[in-house]
């Protein structure tokens, strides 16, 4: 089924930010374990993954649409050097996407596309929620203070 | 935060390059290390590193 062009390059950004937030996390997560921190290596690498299950299905939607999944482009990866700074970091590119879900989900409405609007709000659910989850542990640290923080996660 | 993956270089280690070398562009932080040399990604966010250590109170004048 042929879509526009206007939609295909859509979904092609969104697909380079998930696949650079795949790297993002899978890194910031092994960081996480060679530092012993196993909760959050736990949920950053279970984001990881299913930032990898959502590429798949914007592959799966750009070829059922006869474009072409652009693989090969790869935005700027945003990695901390401590848990304050991955945690801040990780925001900072949760909020990017976000942004970027509502724009194409926008988008979709406009070219009555509501299929993909399914797809891409499905995702937006996850990226908005793994938000929360990252404001609840800069309130934690807030809160806590960062020794007390890193200790419960071990 | 790295700023440049691919040879290990941080926000901090260019904020230093800046405030003791007096590094003021890309081109001058090259001099140092060995930033931009591999895939490019990072001279955006280091160009914006740079310009945002420079900006002090001596760069505005009072006009009140």
């Amino acid at each position: 089924m042929q879509s526009t062009s206007t939609i295909l390059s859509m979904l092609n950004e969104v697909l380079t930010t998930e696949l650079t937030s795949i790297n993002q996390y899978f890194l910031h997560a092994r960081m996480y374990k060679n530092w012993g921190f196993n909760t959050l290596n736990d949920k950053c690498y279970k984001k990881s993954i299913m930032d990898m299950k959502q590429a798949d299905k914007l592959i799966e939607r750009i070829l059922f649409l006869e474009g072409l999944p652009n693989l090969q482009r790869l935005g700027a990866l945003s990695i901390g050097e401590h848990t304050v700074e991955m945690i801040k970091c990780d925001t900072g590119v949760q909020i990017t996407q976000i942004e970027q879900m509502k724009t194409a989900i926008a988008l979709c409405e406009t070219e009555k596309d509501y299929v993909t609007r399914e797809l891409l709000t499905e995702i937006l659910e996850h990226e908005e929620e793994h938000l929360d989850w990252l404001e609840t542990q800069d309130y934690q640290i807030q809160n806590m203070g960062i020794d007390k923080y890193l200790q419960a996660q071990l | 935060m790295f700023v440049c993956l691919c040879k290990g270089i941080t926000d901090s280690d260019i904020q230093q390059l800046v405030l003791e070398h007096g590094v003021g562009s890309i081109r001058e932080l090259k001099q140092h290390v060995a930033l931009g040399s591999e895939c490019g990604t990072c001279t955006k966010v280091a160009q914006m590193v740079i310009d945002n250590t420079i900006i002090d109170e001596t760069l505005f004048k009072n006009v009140g």
